[in-house]
C-alpha cells in the first residue's frame, strides 16, 4: 500500500480512515469488545445490509449491551457475571480504553 | 400457509429479532447539588400542566438516579442507588417516589426524589433462586402496588434449574425489605409493563397481554407472536423502555411485513412500523402500521396534546402522522440513543440512554436546541418526567 497514491478524493478518505493512529485505535477496541475479537457478529450489519443503522459510534452501545446481557460474547455480562467490570469507567465515549478484556478465571 | 412458509417467517422473524437488537440493551442517600453543563439556552420553557415542574428522571454509572429541572437543564438532585447499575424506572401516581430496577436487574428500590431518601425495597433472589426481572416494573395507578415480573433460576450444586416467570405484586406501604404478596404465573420474554386504570398490568412479550392482578386472570390484548394474518410477516415487537406518563399510554413498537400475494416475496414486500399503543385511563388498545420500515426507532413517544403525532428515536429523530402514515421529518443525531421523552406541553423532546448526554429537541423542525451532560453514561436506563408542585 506505502507504494500507492492516493489520486481522488475518494481514495484519499480511505488513506485517512487506514492511518496507523486510527489503525491503533482498532486494535485497543477489539481488544476491549472481547472474546470474538475481529468479527463482531451483531455489529457487523444492519438490518439493511448496511451500517447506517448500527449504533454509532459503538461506545454509545458499549454498556447498552453490556448490562442486559444483550451480546454476552461481545462484551463482558454485567448483569451477572461481571458486574464490576465497568465500575472505574462512568463515560465509556470517555474513557473506554480503561476498559479490560475478561478472561476465564484459574481454578485454585 | 405452508409448512416452509411459515418456517421462513419464524426464520426471518428471528433475524429481524437480531437485526433490531444490533440496532438497537440502603438509603444511600447523597442529595448532591449538581449542576450540569447545560449547553445552549432553551427558550419558552413555561411549566406545563397548570403550577406544577417538571423535572426529568434517569439514571447513570455507575447507580445515581439524576433529577433534571426541566426548565433551567441542570441536574437538581442525585441519589445514590443500592447495588450495581440498573435504570428502570417507575413513579408512584403522585410523582414524588421513583420505584428503581437495581443491581443488575434484581432489586427494586424506591426513593423520594425530594430527599433522596429509601422508603421501599425488595430483594428478589433468595440464596438459592436468583431472580432476574427484564426491564418489567410498574406501580398501579392508586400507588398501593408494585408489580415486577420475576424471571427464577434455582441454582443447584450441578446445574441451573430454570423455573416459571411470575408477575410478582407487592404493596408498597410494606416499605423496606418487602416480599410479594401475591405471585402468578405469565409466560416468558416479558419485558415493558403497565399498569392500567381500570388495574390490569398489560405485559409486553411476544404477544401483548393484559393480567388481572388480584386474580391472574390473563386475556389476550393483541396477538403478535401467535398472530396469523393472511399476506402479513408475524410482528417482531420491541419493548425495553417505559414510557407514557406523559400521554398516559403503553406503546408496544414492532416490525412486519405486507406480502404482495401468496408466495410471501421478501423482495416486494411493503415493510412496516407498527405499534400497539395502550390508553391506561381505559385500557384500551389500538394497534396500526404507521410508518415505512426505512430507518430503527427504538422508541416512540406520543405529543401530548395530539395523540395522532409521534416521535421516534435512535440514531434518527423522527416526527410520524399516524393517522395518515406520513413520515413528518428526520433529523440525524449526533450519535445513538435508545429513548425518548417529551415535555408536558409538547415543545420539547428528550433524547437520552446510551451515552453520558441528553439532547433537546425543538418539536417542530426538530432541530437540536440543547444538551443536558451527565456524570455517567445511562445505558438502558430510561427517562421519565416526574410533575411536582414546586
Amino acid at each position: 500500500m506505502k507504494h500507492l497514491k492516493s489520486i481522488n478524493k475518494k481514495a484519499k478518505m480511505l488513506d485517512q480512515a487506514t492511518g496507523s493512529e486510527e489503525l491503533d485505535e482498532v486494535v485497543a477496541m477489539q481488544t476491549v469488545v472481547g472474546c470474538t475479537g475481529v468479527t463482531d457478529p451483531g455489529w457487523e450489519v444492519d438490518p439493511f445490509g448496511g451500517l447506517g443503522s448500527l449504533c454509532q459510534p459503538m461506545e454509545s452501545d458499549l454498556y447498552g449491551c453490556a448490562d442486559a446481557c444483550w451480546w454476552p460474547a461481545q462484551v463482558p455480562d454485567t448483569m451477572s457475571t461481571h458486574p464490576d467490570w465497568s465500575s472505574d469507567v462512568a463515560k465509556a465515549n470517555q474513557d473506554w480504553r480503561k476498559l479490560d478484556g475478561i478472561f476465564p478465571e484459574e481454578d485454585k | 400457509m405452508n409448512q416452509s412458509n411459515l418456517i421462513e417467517k419464524r426464520r426471518l422473524g428471528l433475524v429481524l429479532a437480531g437485526a433490531l437488537a444490533i440496532s438497537v440493551l440502603a438509603s444511600g442517600c447523597s442529595s448532591t447539588q449538581h449542576h450540569a453543563d447545560a449547553s445552549g439556552s432553551v427558550s419558552g420553557t413555561e411549566s406545563a400542566k397548570g403550577e406544577s415542574h417538571e423535572y426529568l428522571l434517569t439514571v447513570t454509572r455507575p447507580n445515581n438516579l439524576h433529577v433534571i429541572d426541566m426548565e433551567s437543564h441542570h441536574i437538581t438532585r442525585s441519589c445514590d442507588i443500592p447495588g450495581s447499575f440498573g435504570g428502570q424506572i417507575s413513579l408512584s401516581p403522585d410523582n414524588r417516589t421513583a420505584y428503581i430496577l437495581s443491581n443488575g436487574m434484581e432489586n427494586v428500590y424506591g426513593l423520594n426524589i425530594e430527599t433522596c431518601e429509601q422508603v421501599f425495597s425488595a430483594i428478589q433472589s433468595t440464596a438459592d433462586v436468583k431472580v432476574k426481572t427484564f426491564v418489567s416494573i410498574a406501580v398501579s395507578s392508586d400507588g398501593a402496588e408494585l408489580y415486577t415480573v420475576q424471571n427464577p433460576v434455582r441454582r443447584l450444586k450441578d446445574e441451573f434449574k430454570v423455573m416459571s416467570p411470575v408477575l410478582a405484586v407487592f404493596n408498597t406501604e410494606d416499605g423496606l425489605n418487602a416480599r410479594p404478596v401475591r405471585t402468578f404465573p405469565v409466560d416468558r420474554r416479558i419485558t415493558t409493563i403497565a399498569a392500567a386504570a381500570n388495574g390490569e398490568v398489560f405485559l409486553g412479550g411476544g404477544d401483548l397481554k393484559a393480567i388481572n392482578p388480584k386474580t391472574g386472570e390473563i386475556r389476550m390484548v393483541s396477538a403478535l407472536q401467535s398472530e396469523d394474518r393472511p399476506r402479513w410477516l408475524t410482528p417482531d415487537a420491541f419493548a425495553m423502555f417505559n414510557l407514557g406518563e406523559q400521554a398516559n399510554e403503553y406503546i408496544l413498537p414492532y416490525v412486519t411485513a405486507e406480502f404482495a400475494d401468496d408466495t410471501m416475496n421478501f423482495e416486494t414486500a411493503a415493510w412496516w412500523w407498527g405499534m400497539n399503543r395502550v390508553d391506561l385511563a381505559t385500557g384500551k388498545n389500538q394497534r396500526m402500521e404507521f410508518a415505512p420500515f426505512e430507518f430503527i426507532i427504538f422508541n416512540l413517544v406520543a405529543d401530548p396534546n395530539d395523540k395522532n403525532i409521534v416521535y421516534g428515536a435512535f440514531n434518527t429523530i423522527s416526527k410520524h402522522d399516524v393517522k395518515n402514515k406520513k413520515v413528518l421529518g428526520v433529523k440525524d443525531l449526533d450519535h445513538t440513543y435508545y429513548n425518548i421523552n417529551i415535555s408536558g406541553d409538547g415543545q420539547r423532546l428528550y433524547i437520552g440512554g446510551t451515552s453520558s448526554d441528553i439532547s433537546i429537541h425543538d418539536h417542530e423542525s426538530l432541530e437540536k436546541i440543547g444538551s443536558i451532560q451527565l456524570p455517567g453514561d445511562m445505558s438502558t436506563a430510561d427517562l421519565r418526567v416526574a410533575r411536582l408542585p414546586h
